[in-house]
């Protein structure tokens, strides 16, 4: 499984309205089109993952993941934020790319750890902020994982 | 949805996150990647499944004791009327779309407390 099938464009914003960490949380689960009672739960569970430590690895990215029963299969979705947010990243720097996984307990295929490192490893390339930062469509984020064969 | 539901939706996925940073899928990456203290997320997630505990009902946390001293999962998803507990179909007569997580239910085969996921 590539990462780049598992984006879908109507979970890749590239101009985020969020202002904050929690209101950039917030849209990013809001993309994934759950209903409104397991949004709040599904909010909840980053929120108390954060509080175990960031999850910005530095470099303006940041990479929110959780398991919770209110979702049946694997979800990303991927937030861009240019003017950058406070995440308490562990550089201290803002985030300007976020990257959200989200995944049910139990999975048939097991994607979760892979998909998480696979985008922890993507993240700490050295032109990945360049190249997410000059990014115009949802479109060419996939591109942009395609180029890296992910 | 029932709030003695919602708590333990709640705990176990808190159980959850417990049991992989103790059982080593998630502990290397999130030691390495995000820089978390495990020692110190392991205690702070215990305490705050033990906050959320107290709030259940004298009933359900009775029940839920039953299963969580046994049993890693204590939550059971129902997907297309399945329980993902035991893999065994839940009754129909309880898997109306409007009855859905109103009330705490537990399946009759493996005793897992039910949340349908929709
Ligand atoms: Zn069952």
């Amino acid at each position: 499984m590539q990462l780049r099938e598992l984006f879908v464009p109507s979970a890749i914003n590239l101009d985020l309205a969020a202002e904050t960490k929690d209101e950039a949380l917030k849209e990013l689960v809001s993309c994934l089109g759950l209903d409104g009672k397991s949004e709040g739960i599904l909010y909840k569970m980053l929120k108390r993952r954060e509080n175990l430590g960031s999850t910005g690895i530095g470099r303006g990215i940041a990479i929110p993941h959780c398991r919770s029963l209110v979702v049946t299969r694997l979800r990303v979705a991927f937030g861009r934020k240019l003017s950058g947010l406070d995440f308490k990243a562990i550089d201290e720097k803002p985030v300007r790319y976020v990257f959200l996984i989200v995944a049910p307990p139990l999975e048939v295929s097991n994607q979760y750890l892979p998909v998480l490192g696979k985008i922890a490893q993507f993240g700490k390339e050295a032109d990945v902020p360049e190249s997410l930062a000059e990014l115009s469509s949802p479109e060419q984020f996939i591109e942009l994982l395609e180029a890296k064969d992910l | 949805m029932d709030q003695q539901l919602e708590l333990l939706l709640e705990i176990q996925d808190l159980r959850m996150q417990r049991r992989e940073l103790t059982d080593g899928s998630l502990t290397d990456l999130e030691a390495e990647v995000f820089d978390v203290k495990i020692e110190d997320a392991i205690q702070s997630l215990d305490e705050k499944v033990e906050e959320l505990e107290q709030r259940l009902g004298r009933g359900i946390r009775a029940r839920y004791r039953r299963i969580a001293d046994k049993a890693p999962r204590v939550v059971a998803p129902v997907i297309n009327g399945i329980c993902y507990g035991c893999f065994v179909a839940v009754s129909t007569a309880r898997a109306s779309e409007a009855d859905r997580n109103l009330r705490v239910e537990s399946c009759e085969y493996c005793g897992c407390f039910l949340y349908h996921v929709r």
